[in-house]
């Protein structure tokens, strides 16, 4: 889906162009964390700005999506909301799984901010098999 | 859904991004109602028959009868 190979549409470019600005943001905010750069930080005010500003571009990326699919035809449309649906869906059940996994069987924590980046690796696990609109 | 969009297509000697030009929609769009992996809806299927000047079932078998 983030090929911008010969054949894509307008839609598309944008929508590619628009995932690496949010996703460059997500990954900057998180490398300059991995680095300490927010170690200093003691106000409870300014660490949920922090945990905010991380989190903003996974709500832009929503945007982007959305925008995608208002902006394209009805296959691509109907195709990007099938992937969508069925990688979120296995994102949660897998991720709800560890979360039970931690209630009742001793398993390790696991933060919250983890499944987004499994839904993606889930999107990019499902998305080529889903090629049909039905 | 079973149609003839290929075959009159390819007689207009178009390729898929011209179709797909001329109807307002993707080269992937086209490609995957030539292939069967995607039904349109009643507009998209209309845009087809006037373009190609025939009724809707003359290009799209009907499922139903």
């Amino acid at each position: 889906m983030l090929a911008l190979g010969k054949s894509t549409t307008l839609a598309h470019r944008r929508y590619v162009i628009r995932t690496m600005a949010f996703m460059a943001g997500y990954a900057a905010v998180n490398v300059a964390a991995i680095f300490g750069a927010f170690d200093n930080i003691r106000s409870p005010v300014a660490a949920w700005l922090l945990a905010l500003a991380v989190s903003a571009p996974v709500a832009g990326q929503m945007w982007a999506t959305l925008s995608l699919m208002k902006e394209s035809d009805e296959f691509v449309r109907s195709l990007t909301a099938k992937q969508f649906i069925v990688s979120a869906g296995i994102a949660m059940a897998l991720f709800s799984t560890w979360g039970f996994g931690e209630s009742y069987a001793g398993a390790p924590h696991a933060p919250g901010w983890l499944v987004y980046p499994l839904f993606w690796g889930v999107y990019g696990c499902v998305a080529p098999f889903i090629r049909t609109s039905r | 859904m079973k149609n003839r969009l290929k075959l009159l297509r390819t007689e207009r000697g178009w390729t898929q991004e011209q179709l797909g030009q001329a109807l307002g929609v993707s080269r992937q769009a086209v490609n995957a109602l030539e292939t069967e992996k995607h039904d349109p809806s009643l507009d998209l299927a209309y845009r087809i028959a006037v373009l190609f000047a025939r009724p809707v079932e003359d290009i799209f078998e009907n499922p139903h009868g």
